[in-house]
């Protein structure tokens, strides 16, 4: 069952579009990642969804009705840009949050209690948010977007600003709201989150779809293209002929080869270079290479899985 | 309309239990209290006891008589002498002649005195130089010369020459009490309804500090407003807000919440007067001043006008406030409204010398004046109730308008960040869907 559907959707603002023709679903009880560049119209689109703004043209569906502010209290929204009243206690303010999804002050401050606890912030339940840090201050936004137990809930970078170990528990939040049954919507910019994450991917540049599907299959799409090559030595053997791009990481090197372009090549040339080659492995592309190719439309040409 | 009531709630807590709010709501009627007070135990305690030696080269006996009589029987019940010098201070003189014989040296007299009149800051003095009551000339040596009850001094003499003068032109004390009596002129108001009331100085009063009060308090709470919307854009809790509530919601919310703040306030306050208003009769009774007689009418019209007054202007701080990214940006942006709220304490008083006028009726229709302006002419002139009724639906239309324009300018404008939009974008946001 599809918890969220955009149909043809189209988002303007005098002259300029910032959604256009735009349709994804959503399947219930997945994590669906919704990527882009900077301005590729996600938070317009995000926003379509919570019911901030009509879409021009389109429909968007949430549990197959159009949105209303009857359906706003189902859904949880932690926006990328947010903030917590400066000089209010933060029981006080999870409390107020969850009134405004429909949930009455005594429930929503037994619920308040759980979420500081399960995040590990009781102790800072009458302190004010200039007493916190930022990455607690986050935290304590993510416990105001889920306070009133939501069926959907979209979260927009969650993770920016938290130390390994508020991810990790973050993290495990979400998978557990979704083993729940929760429909998650995730945007990021960190395509490694998304990989561990995301069941489905939808990435759009210029308000326009440019790739969607399941994320395994995207990958699919784009064949064992990649070489992960660890090697000593100089890379001066790597021809133009062969490799399409190439990212040097300190330890290993990501080649993407030339349609048509043999891995074995590149090993053998190694080789006769002098090259040590410590590990030599053929992979799909890392979704952080497939999105760079996609938003900047490099070598787009001969790509199935790039629509048009 | 559940979420509006939820946001009034916590607009109104969180600025209640501040203790800005408690010093402010509870000090500045301590202040009043102050204020009032403060002159009254002045006024009662009086100057003190002050010496005053009179150098006299008149020659005349009857002359320091007349002046220490006039003087010394000051302060003392209802006289004639006291009506004419109310509260400033009863000082009490005690006055000693020093007769200047005219073989003296008047000015070596005058010298011996200003140089013990130098270590000595109560002794004072008196030069009566000589040439009789006609023309007399007095001079008077402190070392303070510019408190209040020197004026008393001067009015006594004045009173005991000019009783002299007319005893010598023959006329016996009844006469002279007779033709020096003061008159009274009694103010009377004539209402619109054809009834006459006792008017005063005091309306002037009353008219004022209404008018200044709407004002101070509606700019208070009008920018208090404003630095709310801010306060949820720069942090942006408004991205949040959005996804639970209708910016209409919103700003509705705000504008109530923070409205009911102010009327917390003006309630305390109002009930502190309401207890002062004992202490402050007789301030006024002191002053020569009849307490104004304020009509419980013009209570209820200073509330009705207050509250229209402020939602009026609370709703264009917060369209302010929705287009502006900081503070400072809104130092400039809020410059109009301030502006027609500034306008009416510019021209109060042309309307206060001619409230009557096409014009003044004119201004006090227009919804931005009409708070102060109109409540103004009500304190003065008691205008008719149609033209009261006329502004007050003025402004209620112009309420409307104002929030439908600033809801939809809100509902853009709290979501955008950076440039502040021109009045041609203000203008296409309010087309937006």
């Amino acid at each position: 069952m599809n918890v969220i559907e955009l149909n043809h959707v189209t988002k303007r603002f005098d002259q300029f579009v910032a959604v256009k023709d735009l349709s994804f679903e959503v399947r219930q009880g997945t994590i669906f990642g919704l990527l882009g560049p900077n301005g590729a119209g996600k938070t317009t689109s995000i926003r379509m969804i919570v019911n901030i703004f009509a879409p021009d043209e389109g429909d968007v569906l949430v549990m197959s009705k159009h949105v209303s502010p009857e359906l706003q209290s189902r859904i949880g929204y932690l926006p990328e840009e947010r903030g917590l009243y400066k000089k209010m206690k933060i029981s006080d303010q999870l409390v107020f949050f969850a009134n405004l999804k429909g949930v009455n002050s005594g429930d929503a401050a037994r619920r308040v209690d759980e979420w500081l606890s399960r995040l590990e912030l009781s102790d800072w339940k009458n302190k004010k948010p200039t007493d916190l840090s930022k990455g607690m201050q986050q935290k304590v936004q993510f416990i105001a977007s889920v306070i009133h137990d939501p069926d959907v809930m979209i979260l927009d970078e969650p993770f920016s600003g938290l130390d390994p170990v508020s991810v990790s528990l973050l993290k495990n939040v979400i998978l557990d709201l979704k083993q729940r049954g929760k429909t998650i919507i995730f945007s990021t910019h960190q395509m490694e989150q998304v990989e561990q994450m995301c069941d489905d991917i939808c990435l759009i540049n210029h308000g326009t779809q440019v790739l969607i599907g399941g994320l395994k299959e995207v990958k699919r799409r784009y064949g064992k293209n990649t070489v992960i090559l660890d090697y000593e030595g100089p890379d001066s053997f790597l021809g133009d002929d062969l490799v399409k791009h190439h990212n040097r990481f300190p330890n290993y090197s990501e080649i993407l080869l030339n349609d048509g372009a043999d891995a074995q090549e590149v090993l053998k040339r190694a080789l006769a270079a002098g090259a040590r080659v410590n590990r030599f492995e053929l992979v799909e592309p890392s979704l952080n290479e497939i999105f760079i190719e996609s938003v900047t439309g490099k070598a787009s040409s001969s790509k199935g899985g790039v629509s048009q | 309309m559940r979420k509006v009531l939820i946001i009034i709630k916590r607009e109104y807590l969180v600025r209640v239990r501040t203790r800005a709010f408690m010093i402010g709501t509870i000090i500045s009627p301590l202040l009043m209290l102050a204020l009032i007070t403060l002159p009254i135990f002045f006024a009662t305690r009086g100057g003190g006891d002050r010496r005053v030696t009179v150098l006299d080269q008149t020659g005349d006996p009857d002359m320091f008589a007349a002046i220490k009589r006039s003087l010394e029987a000051r302060g003392e019940g209802d006289d004639e002498l006291n009506r004419r010098d109310p509260g400033v201070g009863r000082t009490n003189y005690t006055l000693a002649q020093r007769v200047v014989a005219p073989s003296e040296d008047l000015q070596a007299v005058e010298l011996q005195y200003q140089q013990q009149a130098a270590q000595d800051p109560n002794l004072t003095y008196l030069v009566l130089r000589p040439g009789s009551a006609e023309p007399l000339e007095v001079e008077y040596f402190a070392k303070n010369t510019s408190d209040f009850s020197i004026g008393t001094l001067e009015r006594a003499i004045n009173d005991a020459v000019s009783t002299l003068r007319l005893k010598r032109a023959g006329l016996n004390t009844a006469q002279i009490a007779a033709y020096t009596k003061r008159i009274e002129m009694k103010r009377n108001k004539i209402t619109s309804s054809g009834g006459v009331e006792e008017g005063g100085r005091a309306d002037f009063v009353v008219a004022f500090i209404m008018l200044f009060f709407i004002y101070m308090t509606v700019l208070i709470y009008g920018l208090a407003v404003m630095r709310g919307v801010i306060e949820e854009k720069q942090s942006r809790i408004v991205e949040v807000l959005v996804s639970s509530v209708r910016p209409t919601q919103m700003m509705l919310g705000k504008v109530i919440g923070i409205g009911m703040v102010a009327l917390t306030q003006v309630g305390v306050w109002a009930l502190s007067a309401l207890v002062l208003t004992t202490f402050g009769v007789s301030v006024f009774a002191s002053r020569g001043l009849t307490m104004p007689n304020v009509p419980i009418s013009l209570l209820i019209y200073f509330v009705v006008y207050f509250v229209l007054g402020y939602f009026l202007f609370a709703t264009l701080y917060a369209l302010v406030g929705a287009t502006v990214s900081s503070e400072d940006e809104a130092q400039q942006a809020q410059i109009p409204v301030t502006i027609l709220l500034v306008v009416p304490m510019m021209i109060f008083n042309m309307i206060m010398a001619n409230p009557t006028s096409n014009a003044s009726i004119a201004l006090s229709m227009i919804p931005f004046f009409a708070p102060t302006l109109m409540m103004m002419r009500i304190a003065v002139v008691n205008p008719p109730l149609w033209q009261i009724l006329l502004s007050m639906l003025i402004m209620a239309a112009s309420i409307l308008g104002c929030v439908w324009v600033a809801a939809r300018i809100y509902r853009v404008g709290i979501l955008m960040y950076g440039k502040r939009p021109s009045i041609a974008e203000l203008g296409r946001w309010l087309r937006y869907s």
